[in-house]
């Protein structure tokens, strides 16, 4: 034991092993991703920037105003204006303070109609703060945005359902969760598939 | 006429060494990012041009562009001067470093004293860039090179002598000549010991991991040159490139054999006789680049008091062992 500590002292043998793996990692592939030209997949419960969805057949938001987002929230940074007109409660304006979010997606889960979703953009760095308080407006088009760049007709994401309850004690809106359509396409191409089908 | 003519030679060599010189340099910088960057896992310099080869371009550009700061209170003559100091004395060691056979500025007989001479006047622009700069970081950094400097002079120039002692000349060229005597046509075997030695010297003298002290990140942001900017930052960054350039030169000539190639290689190979002298030389003297940035990749920072001890009770009691052993088997033999 003895004899071998001063042979590895003598002639380096710890130096050697270290030049040898650093040498092996040379050769080997490097992980990089570069960023501008190259992106990362993006995985599913990404939580990226806010958007309203637009519902494709009434070219508007789904909100109803329960308020239940804004309560909620652990960042307080949903403020929702409604008013009371011919008796039916209306979304007036609804607004996201992104800068003060820390993107829990509570909202999203507990949102009982599907109508507000965390995209996976993340691209949306700015040089204003103002650029990052979402109005009801810009959260519809940040939604437009992203189902541009969305292939499929159908956006679903399991992590919408409130992670570890048993889906017996969900809310019956989330039990019975389905895709949210991005297109009124969709119909038309079914219908085509079945006349082809026919 | 004839002096005219001879001055015009070498005046003509010296700009064509120079040119290549500094783009060995600057690629040298590049090659450093690219095999760091690879160690790591990393790609290093990929934007500007394919694979990033245009980044020293790119670097040189910004360098000149960037505004000179001389701080307030420097010492302004010395500030500006020191790296001069360090670019010229680095450079002056080429003239005597042979790339081929006669391809050579000046070829005097006392070529190996000349380079560890004016390698040691390169200390002198760090010290004073230390102290001109008027700056606790710059100055611990100039007296740390100064200690690790001339501790290691010493540890270098010993190794070098058993080299001395077995090509009986202080000529580079004639140190070369003798090495194709040998069968295996280096210095390397001999004296693995003094090249041991060199090398670990090679690295505390041009101040690179695992012995840059001098310019420790972590703990003196830059060392002797934080307070430089611009151009005469570059000077510096220059002057250590050339620094690590000569002392794989002066590694190649008196311990791989410079230009030749093992003269058992080229038995066996015959056709590698056709290959040209200073292929030989360059492959060798890369290799050397090379072993600097691997070992950078490699080794974390020693301590002070670890680098110290090192040099005083490791390189140089190994080196005089080798100069006795070296000796004694000259005489009887």
């Amino acid at each position: 034991m003895k004899l071998k500590e001063v042979i590895n002292k003598i002639f380096l043998i710890e130096i050697f092993k270290g030049l040898f793996l650093t040498l092996r990692m040379l050769f080997s592939k490097s992980v990089t991703i570069q960023y501008p030209f190259e992106r990362r997949e993006v995985y599913d419960g990404f939580r990226g920037r806010h958007a309203l969805v637009r519902d494709p057949f009434t070219e508007n938001d789904k909100c109803i105003g329960c308020m239940r987002c804004s309560t909620v929230c652990p960042s307080r940074c949903i403020y929702i204006k409604r008013e009371k007109r011919e008796n039916k409660m209306v979304v007036v304006d609804y607004i996201i303070d992104a800068s003060r979010c820390i993107y829990c997606a509570y909202c999203v889960e507990t949102c009982p109609v599907c109508a507000l979703v965390l995209t996976e953009d993340y691209e949306y760095s700015s040089y204003k703060r103002k650029e990052l308080i979402f109005n009801k407006e810009q959260l519809l088009k940040n939604w437009d945005d992203f189902a541009s760049k969305w292939k499929d007709d159908f956006y679903f994401n399991k992590f919408w359902q409130p992670p570890g309850i048993n889906p017996s004690r969900w809310p019956k809106t989330k039990r019975e969760q389905k895709p949210i359509q991005l297109r009124k396409v969709v119909e038309i191409r079914k219908e085509e598939k079945n006349e082809s089908n026919n | 006429m004839d002096t005219l003519y001879i001055i015009a030679i070498t005046i003509i060599k010296t700009a064509v060494y120079f040119g290549i010189l500094m783009l060995h340099v600057a690629y040298a910088t590049y090659a450093e990012r690219k095999v760091i960057g690879h160690i790591q896992l990393r790609l290093g310099p990929m934007v500007v041009g394919p694979h990033g080869i245009l980044q020293p371009i790119a670097d040189v550009i910004k360098l000149l562009l960037k505004e000179d700061i001389v701080p307030a209170k420097v010492d302004k003559a010395i500030f500006k001067a020191a790296p001069i100091i360090s670019l010229t004395a680095a450079l002056s060691t080429f003239a005597v470093i042979p790339v081929d056979k006669n391809w050579i500025i000046a070829d005097i007989n006392v070529g190996l004293l000349y380079v560890i001479g004016i390698a040691g006047i390169g200390t002198y622009g760090i010290i004073f860039s230390g102290w001109a700069s008027n700056s606790k970081y710059a100055f611990l950094g100039g007296l740390r090179s100064a200690a690790q400097m001339v501790s290691y002079e010493v540890a270098l120039g010993l190794s070098l002598v058993g080299v001395i002692l077995m090509a009986e000349s202080f000529n580079l060229t004639e140190i070369v000549n003798k090495q194709t005597e040998y069968w295996y046509g280096m210095f390397l075997f001999p004296q693995i010991i003094a090249y041991f030695v060199f090398v670990v010297a090679m690295l505390a003298e041009t101040n690179r991991l695992p012995f840059d002290l001098p310019e420790a990140e972590t703990e003196l942001v830059a060392g002797y040159f934080v307070e430089y900017s611009g151009i005469r930052f570059s000077l510096f960054y220059l002057a250590e490139y050339l620094a690590m350039f000569c002392m794989s030169a002066l590694a190649t000539i008196c311990f791989w054999g410079g230009w030749t190639a093992p003269p058992i290689l080229i038995k066996t190979f015959p056709i590698l006789e056709f290959v040209p002298g200073f292929v030989w030389f360059l492959i060798k003297v890369y290799f050397h680049i090379f072993l600097f940035f691997w070992l950078r990749g490699t080794l974390p920072r020693y301590r002070y008091d670890q680098l110290m001890a090192i040099g005083w009770k490791v390189l140089i009691p190994l080196a005089l062992i080798n100069i006795v052993v070296t000796s004694i088997v000259k005489y009887y033999y």
